[in-house]
């Protein structure tokens, strides 16, 4: 296991964005190699992990899969606190998908920590002939916020794999794995939102 | 049928074909603390078909004490429970006395102590062994566990884990409560009583220098959550033996029974008895221990026997004795279009034919006025209407991923996806406020599926939201009230597993979101999930019995949780997964017993309001403006 080794981590990851932007399958698709074409909407929360290896070392990611609507917004803080990395996805054919990311962008950059790695993530990128929101945009857009940006397609499992690794590769190398709940919720001051942005 | 008869049919604990492997006589419980008062009966080990069964059925007309009436004895009566629902049999081999066991249950719950007058514990073990699955606990050579492959060791440990209701207090009050009129009495009271006897009683074991007495004492305090539970049954069972309860047919007769049944009957009995019975002594009072509990499931309420419940004009007579039916038994998915609009409460039981008829058109009508509303929304006007769009946008991208795997939804262009969208939309306009939310797609979708009808669909929709909408408010109210109520409850009904998640910082119960949230939809195949639901709605038992549901989930894999130290996202990923692998009618009874166990105390624990209560009636109280437009 990744835990005995010095140069593995684990890291929470969190997904967030629209609804049917493509989250649960980008984490189904990296987790577990498929892809649905009606995959369920996700209700509450659902948590995965996936290990992916990097030159000699191994980084464990802790992965919240999100409920992308904003009725429950509230609950979001307790998955993205004390979380290593995000990706915010979005729909390239769906514009309004895009709006919506940039908000979760904003909301992560004053709540979140500055060392989180925020990965920008252009989904559904085999549906060229229906894209509303130009590649160059959302380049442009991530850029400006210290974000890194890629299109992927949960489908064809272009990119998936990749956003993945990039952000293992961009972790802060704090982290070692002897702490297995590392940077999960379980941290000491990860606790008391996630109580209270559940049952407040 | 077998409603009422799973005490009849089984009061002569033998069926045929069955295979007595053995029989003990003198073989006795002890109602009470006094050792002269006992029930003695015969016990015997049955094989039938593949199965052992247990049965303990008292002898007539000998008590060692008058105050012990027949009645009493029949409450006592194990009635034949089959062994793979037993989880240990612990022996006692007390220096002084006689030897006992007790038999421990998955549930948790125990029966109270079978002592052996005759001897023939030993043997009692070894035909168990040859016919069941039993083996000698690794760490307590007096613990057997039964039908346990795996970590023995665990096992037993889990299966000391036991229920504590009420913390045991010695306030002066319980103390001096034997002199006390019983009629002053409100349940919780005696229930804390128990637990006073109970440790009063695990005490005097103490004394008697009962090297197990530890043990004792926390099987003892179980007891007095069986004892609860027993008394409850108790009323129960005089309540139907005052009535003709025991004939099914004659249901309709049943008009004097309240939905409160059970108190009322007690409260009868307890006003017969003379005012100076000392009330430890009372049976009524305590250790009424009757050993039938979660009741067996039984076949799907039928075309027949539904026809049976209605008069000449279509009115349901006996609403109750329905209700009952079907939280035991279900309905047959043929029948489930009729009387789900019942148990959702569209029609009303003293409805007719007529009435109900007439009402559908003019609902009819009502639903397609309300439909016309978005339908008549042109492209221009929806231009600007984001929250018109936002909405249909939303809706769309749910109804084509929601059980897709169901034939009745299996089509690209099914026109039962079509009228899941249409009944969303429109529901959306019928409670502008609510909205759509994610998750109503669950539960519009077997609705659909039963009633075929988009109109009934939209109705038998309404009403059920009428109920769960809070779970979809905004500010999370309706299910931060849900997951609260299963916190006390976990914390009422398995006070370790609460430590546990204390600990853990599991205490918000997120964990059981989904199921809350949509009624276990994603945990079971489809049909598995109408038959929660319409046992659910029955409101039978509760009308929060999902929390008990969830609570008897997560007892079944408290072992698990707790030995595998589950932390708060590992319990997530273990609870999701669980989809699928959960036995519902094992889960169904168990909810049951720890329903009646916990009693008014678990009432108590749900705060007034919470869904699926009916709302007080100010519905702009109740829901918060639809605000999804705003991060
Ligand atoms: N064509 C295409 N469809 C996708 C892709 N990713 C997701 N989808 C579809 O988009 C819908 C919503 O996906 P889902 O993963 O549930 O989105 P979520 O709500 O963000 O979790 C589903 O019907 C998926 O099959 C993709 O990369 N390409
Ligand atoms: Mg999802």
């Amino acid at each position: 296991m990744a835990t005995s080794r010095n140069k593995n981590m684990n890291a929470k990851l969190v997904l967030l964005g629209d609804v049917g932007a493509g989250k649960s399958s980008l984490v189904l698709r990296f987790v577990k190699g498929q892809f649905i074409e009606f995959q369920e909407s996700t209700i509450g929360a659902a948590f995965f992990s996936q290990t992916v290896a990097l030159n000699d070392a191994t980084v464990k990611f802790e992965i919240w899969d999100t409920a992308g609507q904003e009725r429950y917004h509230s609950l979001a803080p307790m998955y993205y606190r004390g979380a290593a990395a995000a990706i915010i996805v979005y729909d390239i054919t769906n514009q309004e998908s895009f709006e919506r990311a940039k908000k979760w962008v904003q909301e992560l950059q004053a709540q979140g920590n500055s060392n989180m790695v925020m990965a920008l993530t252009g989904n559904k990128a085999d549906l060229l002939d229906a894209r509303k929101v130009a590649a160059e945009e959302a380049q442009t857009y991530a850029q400006e916020n210290g974000l890194f940006f890629m299109e992927t397609s949960a489908k064809t499992a272009a990119n998936v794999n990749d956003v993945f690794s990039e952000i293992a590769k961009r972790l802060p190398r704090l982290q070692p794995a002897q702490n297995p709940s590392g940077m999960v919720l379980m941290d000491g001051p990860a606790q008391t939102p996630a109580t209270a942005s559940c049952c407040s | 049928m077998n409603r009422s008869d799973s005490n009849k049919q089984s009061s002569s604990g033998e069926q045929e074909g069955a295979e007595i492997v053995y029989v003990k006589d003198n073989v006795a419980i002890h109602p009470t603390q006094y050792a002269s008062e006992r029930i003695s009966g015969r016990l015997k080990l049955i094989k039938q078909g593949g199965s052992l069964l247990m049965t303990w059925i008292p002898y007539k007309g000998q008590s060692s004490s008058a105050r012990l009436s027949e009645k009493d004895k029949s409450l006592y009566t194990i009635r034949a429970v089959p062994f793979s629902d037993v989880r240990s049999i612990r022996r006692h081999t007390p220096t002084l006395g006689w030897q006992y066991v007790i038999v421990v249950l998955s549930s948790g719950l125990a029966f109270p102590p079978l002592y052996f007058y005759n001897g023939g514990v030993r043997e009692f073990l070894a035909t168990i062994k040859h016919h069941a699955y039993l083996v000698r606990s690794a760490d307590d050579a007096n613990v057997f566990l039964v039908n346990d492959f795996q970590d023995p060791l665990q096992r037993t440990l889990s299966s000391l884990e036991l229920p504590r209701a009420v913390s045991v207090t010695n306030t002066p009050s319980s103390a001096a409560a034997p002199s006390e009129s019983p009629s002053s009495w409100t349940d919780g009271e005696t229930f804390d009583r128990n637990s006073a006897l109970a440790q009063q009683n695990a005490r005097q074991r103490q004394k008697n220098n009962d090297p197990a007495r530890d043990l004792s004492i926390q099987v003892l305090e179980k007891f007095s959550l069986v004892t609860r539970f027993a008394r409850e049954t108790t009323s129960q069972l005089f309540w139907e033996a005052q009535g003709d309860g025991f004939i099914p047919n004659d249901r309709r007769k049943h008009d004097k029974k309240t939905h409160d049944y059970p108190r009322i009957a007690e409260s009868n009995n307890i006003q017969k008895l003379p005012e100076d019975v000392p009330v430890p002594e009372d049976p009524l009072e305590f250790d009424k221990v009757s050993l039938v509990w979660g009741k067996p499931r039984q076949p799907p309420l039928g075309i027949e026997e539904w026809s049976a419940f209605l008069d000449s004009e279509g009115r349901v007579t006996d609403s109750e004795e329905v209700r009952k039916r079907i939280f035991y038994g279900g309905v047959e998915q043929g029948l489930r279009k009729e009387v789900w609009p019942f148990l959702l409460g569209y029609h009303s039981y003293d409805s007719t034919y007529a009435e109900r008829e007439y009402l559908v058109s003019v609902k009819k009508s009502e639903y397609e006025t309300i439909k016309n509303q978005w339908k008549s929304i042109s492209k221009e006007q929806a231009k600007r209407f984001t929250k018109f769009r936002e909405r249909k946008g939303l809706i769309e991208k749910d109804v084509v991923r929601t059980d897709r795997s169901i034939s009745f939804y299996d089509e690209d262009d099914s026109p039962n996806i079509k009228s899941l969208r249409d009944i969303l939309l429109t529901y959306s306009f019928y409670n502008f406020d609510l909205g759509y939310c994610q998750g109503m797609s669950d539960l519009l979708s077997p609705i659909l599926y039963v009633m075929g009808d988009e109109s009934e669909s939209f109705w038998c929709f309404v009403a059920l939201m009428e109920r769960l909408g809070p779970n979809f408010n905004r500010d999370q109210n309706g299910m931060h009230s849900q997951l609260f109520a299963l916190s006390k409850l976990v914390e009422l009904l398995d006070i370790p597993l609460h430590n546990y998640f204390k600990k853990n910082d599991c205490l918000n119960y997120f964990f059981c979101f989904r199921w809350v949230l949509i009624q276990f939809k994603r945990e079971f195949e489809f049909e598995k999930t109408m038959r929660l639901w319409e046992v659910l709605w029955t409101h039978y038992k509760s009308e929060h019995l999902h929390l008990y549901v969830c609570v008897s989930i997560l007892k079944r894999y408290r072992r698990k949780i707790i030995g595998e130290e589950m932390d708060f996202d590992t319990l997530l990923k273990f609870i999701n997964e669980l989809s699928g692998h959960i036995d519902l009618d094992a889960i169904l009874r168990d909810a049951e017993a720890l329903c009646i166990c916990a009693g008014e105390n678990g009432e108590a624990c749900i705060p007034p309001g919470t869904p699926p209560s009916l709302p007080v009636d100010d519905a702009s109280m109740y829901y918060q403006q639809d605000d999804d437009d705003v991060l």
